[in-house]
């Protein structure tokens, strides 16, 4: 099995810990990552897409290009680029005029040609669907039994479920991030705001406490619902927000616990034998008491 | 601004008529579906975090043709992208489509935050919408390459998003410099 | 020569408003044939029939051609005109220039003058050639099929029996009573239920005009007004109906359960059952998919002999029955029984589904604290399945908070995007009837616009804020389960301008009224169209409601669209009345408008008798050679004959070849033979 692997800006530049955890756990799982060269940002939401429809589908469509030349599909551990690639791929698809105006501008500026032969795929998703909880449950050196994980699955792994390669059976109670934690011996209890956003993206560049009103709700709906030891997440700016926001509302004296955060892949990539600085050095929040936990146990 | 308790008379006679159609050429075309129900409201993370113009108010404020009130206030670029209410929205209206398309209306009128024109810049200059400079040492300290195997590590990559980017609507509007030249230079991480 | 009269009819601006008039009627004094042009605001008012009548009289016209709108509905009052005039009434063509042009064409004038001309021009092509016919009378029979007996099709079987009518009534279910029979207490009046309904069910049970056919679905329809011939399927009921004197005894050996439908599935109902307690008629039904044969006695199959007591071993619902009427031994058809009637009207009442809550995964329909309006119903029924206490079906606690979410799959385009009309009512309905039983639950409608318009309605709802029951106005968005089976439904409060969110222990969902199962293939069969919505389709909204398409068939109730009782019966007894027209009359007119074989020109070769929808044609001896013969009476004029003849020895009367390629000649003149219109 081979894939490319659509890095994106969050994970290449700010929690580059995460993108080592995908690069370690997919060959361990005997999936070949491809790199493909020359990848750009998917475009993110506050950029192309907020100044033209087409322009974004184009910087989309030449992304594509590169994985469909390889015969390929992508998979990206961000929800953001999850969303954006998926959404430019379904717009093109169902809208032909679309696809033949980015094809012209593909045409002109890189020869490239968008056809709609490669798919992008949530690493988590692709995981659950192509090797299966159970495989990954006996691939694993180190297993998570009686660990208690508040699952944070992002917005852009459930809608809108139309664009997407591996939608949920049931976009509003997910179920695939709580079972590929299951799958490593964790339990990962339902709670109420589950599917609740995190208030990173948009939200937290216009208006951080505002933002932080948000993860806030999150964050005690999980404590005091299901009082997890950790929080896992599929997506990077999810895992950004959660491992960032906490320090402050301490400060600020609107939250009196902390609770570790990793993304899914480098959970992991720590339960196939990562080296845990390696995969989760970069995490602001006190994780090496669970990671101590996972090793240890 | 525009706080519910604060009611300010919104002169209905002074309204842009012609907005909803400025909305739809933009991409917002199901938007005359809505029928202000508020579906879409009842888990909008902005409504939660107490933004003015969510999903359910832009579109009645488009309606309405309450075009400058809407230039007035940044909500729109607080949208999470999260689609939830595409997906529950029961008149498919696509409520996130037209924010994107006011996001758009607002760019025209150069109406738009300063990281996001920070982002647009980024995105031309190095291919990434979000980049940190420094980032090259936490990528050592993991046991990674000092650039990933992005348009940051080809050039020739960066020059074909660039030459993108000046076929979109974004090189006739100046708000970030656009030169075809210095590429080489300026992908220096 | 005939003397072609056109009038040309302004529709007040509907016609005028894209079409010069004074151009196309100055066109048409130019066509062969046509001595008289007049136009006026109204043609069909009686100023403007006498404009008609009056030409005729003075013998200045003796062929008319009326451009205005439809003939769907205009065409039998101009042809009276014509014929008051004192011409054959066969003697009128119209042209559409209405439906088909100005509004077709609204902001093209000068396209919709030049495309009536074209229509005017063909029509006066067709009436140059018109010639006189006779109109004919077929028998009717003496009986009517009702389909469906709810409440409306129990009270259109009942207009005609009482008038005197023969009626059969084909029901589904094992009873009649439909829906309505679920619902504890009924809007605006709080009337119950049961109590205005069983004594109808009683009437119809016993009526002796009225043959009931339960657990039975229509299986073909044929023939036309006054003769249909209709298959009906008698499903197997396993149980002898007319040994069964519904004493439920074999209800309660029974040991093999399956989920009870009249009380939507919210508890069990025995493998062998009685629909419900009420019901008409009152007789036992065997569903063999849940039947687990006892003492392994398969339908058909002789019982074992005991070796001991030499006794056979029964079921247990043989074992009971002290009238034989459950006998396993018979060899009952699984496919039950086809029985045919013949009458001369049928009404639709083929009723409605409320959507199940599956869909509105955003409601948490796996909680079992999440029930449809349908469901709560039950409940609230001394009938159902809690004897009428408010209890939440998770663990039978009394639910202090309850949550009612409106506008569940309607106005919806992923699911309908009509108003189901009663469920604002049914909402308002079933919060007093809580809040009057239980006055101290906590009882939150969450609205988009109450929709109130009916006798009393809005004072039924103003009564029920005075109860103290709270109105949110905005949909719900979310509903998460909590700890305790206990839900959060969250929403955004327009008039508070803020998202609130609202703890219940029961949230009540009213989901859309939806066709009927199969209704479209009901449709099909009856030769009604369904419209986009899947409602079978009236004749005209306003002025044939319960006309349909097909002639001698009427349609009422929710059939027809979403409505509440008192329409549904209103509706019923409507098209009784319309039913019983052609019953009454004994006969009904039948336009000439068929099809007649030259049998000089007939070559006998039989193309014709297979393509026939009606079965009219057959093969006859005709001076010793075999030749087709149309009889009269089933030909319904569609014309598939005539157009297949490779003889041209068909000739369909006002629809000739010669009249159709002048009308065809006339439309593509100066075209090259093409036109786009």
């Amino acid at each position: 099995m081979k894939v490319g692997f659509f890095v994106g800006c969050n994970t290449a530049f700010n929690r580059p810990d995460l993108e080592k955890a995908v690069r370690y756990a997919f060959p361990a799982l005997g999936i070949e990552l491809d790199n493909l060269d020359g990848q750009s940002c998917c475009p993110t939401w506050g950029t192309l897409p907020s100044i033209d429809l087409v322009g974004w589908c184009a910087l989309a469509a030449r992304n594509y290009a590169l994985a469909e030349e390889k015969g390929l599909d992508m998979v990206t551990v961000c929800g953001s680029c999850y969303g954006s690639l998926a959404e430019t791929r379904h717009k093109m698809l169902t809208h032909p005029e679309i696809k033949a105006q980015v094809n012209e501008i593909l045409k002109d500026t890189s020869g490239k040609e968008f056809k709609g032969t490669s798919k992008i795929r949530h690493a988590v998703y692709y995981l659950y669907k192509e090797v299966g909880p159970e495989k990954i449950g006996e691939a694993v050196k180190h297993r998570l039994d009686g660990l208690t994980i508040a699952a944070q699955p992002g917005c852009h792994s459930l809608w809108p479920s139309e664009a997407y390669a591996d939608p949920e059976e049931d976009t509003f109670h997910p179920r695939v991030l709580r079972e590929m934690c299951t799958a490593l011996g964790a339990s990962a209890p339902y709670y109420s705001r589950l599917i609740d956003c995190c208030g990173m993206g948009g939200m937290r560049s216009t208006d951080m406490d505002k933002s932080f009103k948000l993860v806030r709700t999150k964050l005690l709906s999980m404590k005091e619902e299901i009082n997890p030891d950790l929080i896992v997440t599929t997506c990077s700016s999810c895992l950004i927000q959660f491992d960032t926001a906490q320090e402050f509302l301490q400060k600020d004296r609107l939250l009196d616990f902390e609770i570790p955060v990793l993304h899914y892949m480098q959970l992991l990539a720590l339960c196939l034998d990562a080296d845990p600085q390696q995969v989760t050095g970069l995490a602001k929040t006190g994780v090496d008491r669970v990671v101590n936990r996972i090793l240890g146990g | 601004m525009s706080n519910p308790a604060e009611p300010q008379v919104i002169n209905l006679s002074e309204a842009e008529t012609g907005f909803p159609q400025e909305i739809a050429e933009l991409g917002g075309e199901e938007l005359l579906k809505c029928i202000q129900c508020g579906k879409c409201a009842a888990a909008c993370p902005m409504v939660l975090a107490g933004f003015p113009f969510f999903n359910k108010r832009l579109i009645q404020a488009i309606l309405i043709g309450a075009r400058e009130m809407l230039l007035d206030d940044s909500s729109i670029w607080a949208c999470q992208s999260c689609n939830r209410c595409t997906e529950i929205c029961p008149r498919e209206v696509r409520p996130f489509e037209i924010m994107l398309a006011m996001r758009r209306v607002a760019v025209r009128e150069f109406a738009l935050p300063t990281l996001a024109i920070e982002g647009l810049k980024s995105l031309y200059d190095v291919g990434h919408g979000v980049y940190l400079k420094e980032a090259w040492q936490s990528r050592n300290r993991v046991g990674l390459p000092e650039k990933p195997p992005s348009t940051v590590a080809f050039p020739q990559a960066l020059q074909e998003v660039q030459a993108i980017m000046r076929k979109t609507a974004l090189a006739d509007l100046g708000i970030i410099p656009m030169s075809e030249a210095g590429v080489t230079e300026r992908c220096e991480v | 020569m005939p003397k072609v009269g056109v009038y040309i009819c302004h529709c007040g601006e509907n016609i005028a408003g894209a079409v010069n008039i004074g151009e196309a009627g100055e066109y048409a004094k130019s066509l062969p044939g046509v001595t008289v042009v007049r136009d006026y605001l109204f043609m069909c008012s009686d100023p403007g029939q006498e404009l008609i009548r009056q030409d005729i009289k003075e013998n200045l016209v003796d062929r008319v051609v009326v451009a205005a709108c439809t003939p769907r509905t205009h065409e039998p009052i101009f042809r009276k005109t014509v014929e008051d005039g004192g011409l054959n009434k066969y003697l009128l063509e119209m042209a559409n220039i209405r439906d088909q042009d100005s509004w077709a064409h609204w902001s093209d004038k000068e396209g919709a003058t030049a495309k009536a001309k074209r229509l005017i021009a063909s029509a006066v092509a067709k009436a140059n050639l018109l010639e006189p016919l006779q109109d004919r009378f077929v028998e009717v029979t003496g009986a009517a099929l009702v389909i469906g007996a709810g409440v409306t099709g129990m009270f259109a079987a009942l207009d005609l029996a009482n008038m005197g009518h023969k009626v059969y009534l084909v029901e589904k279910n094992p009873s009649v009573g439909g829906n309505m029979a679920k619902l504890d207490k009924t809007f605006p009046t709080n009337d119950c239920s049961a109590c205005i309904l069983t004594p109808v069910m009683v009437q119809i049970g016993t009526h002796p005009n009225i043959e009931l056919l339960t657990y039975a679905e229509v299986e073909s329809v044929e023939g036309s007004i006054g003769n249909f011939k209709v298959k009906v399927r008698k499903k197997q009921t396993y149980v002898d109906w007319d040994k069964c004197t519904g004493c439920g005894d074999c209800v309660d050996a029974c040991p093999a359960k399956a989920p009870n439908e009249f009380n939507e599935g919210m508890d069990k109902r025995k493998a062998i059952y009685i629909q419900f307690p009420q019901a008409v008629p009152k007789k036992a039904v065997l569903d063999p998919d849940s039947c687990i044969n006892c003492a392994k006695r398969t339908i058909g199959t002789p019982p074992r002999i005991h070796s001991v007591t030499g006794e056979p071993i029964l079921a247990h619902c043989e074992k009971v029955c002290k009238t034989g009427a459950c006998d396993r031994s018979v060899a009952y058809d699984p496919a039950g029984e086809v029985v045919e009637l013949n009458v001369g009207t049928i009404i639709t009442a083929a009723g409605y589904k409320a959507m199940d809550k599956t869909p509105f995964k955003e409601y948490s329909p796996q909680s079992p604290n999440v029930i449809t309006a349908l469901q709560l119903e039950r409940i609230l029924s001394a009938t159902g399945p809690t004897e009428g206490d408010l209890k939440r079906p998770s663990d039978g606690e009394k639910p202090a908070t309850v949550a009612f979410i409106s506008c569940v799959g309607s106005r919806d385009e992923n699911y309908h995007p009509y108003c189901s009309k009663v469920c604002c009512m049914y909402m308002l309905k079933e919060a007093r009837l809580i809040k009057e039983k239980y006055p101290d639950t906590n009882v939150y409608i969450f609205f988009i616009d109450v929709r109130t318009p009916g006798k009393d309605f809005e004072e039924y709802y103003d009564y029920c804020r005075t109860l103290g029951i709270r109105i949110i106005r905005g949909r719900v968005g979310a509903v998460d389960e909590l700890a305790g089976d206990r839900l959060r439904v969250r929403a955004y409060d327009v008039d508070m301008c803020a998202p609130v969110e609202l703890e219940a222990d029961l949230v009540v969902l009213a989901t859309a009224i939806e066709p009927a199962p199969g209704l479209t293939e009901l449709g099909r069969k009856l030769g009604i169209n369904c419209g986009a919505e899947g409602f079978l389709k009236e004749l005209h909204t306003k002025l044939y409601p319960v006309e349909t398409a097909v002639k001698g068939i009427y349609i009422a109730g929710c059939a027809q669209g979403p409505k509440d009782i008192p329409e549904s019966v209103a509706q019923a007894r409507a098209a009784s009345s319309a039913a019983a027209v052609p019953l009454t009359l004994g006969k009904v007119v039948v336009e000439p408008l068929i099809s007649e074989v030259d049998r000089e020109k007939c070559s006998g070769c039989g193309i014709c008798v297979p393509l026939c929808p009606y079965s009219a044609i057959s093969r006859t001896e005709f001076a010793g050679k075999p030749r087709a013969k149309i009889d009269e009476a089933l030909c319904a004029g569609c014309g598939v004959c005539a157009a297949a003849c490779p003889s041209a020895a068909i000739t369909l009367h006002g629809f000739t070849s010669a009249q159709i390629l002048a009308q065809i000649e006339a439309l593509t003149a100066g075209t090259g033979g093409v036109v786009y219109v």
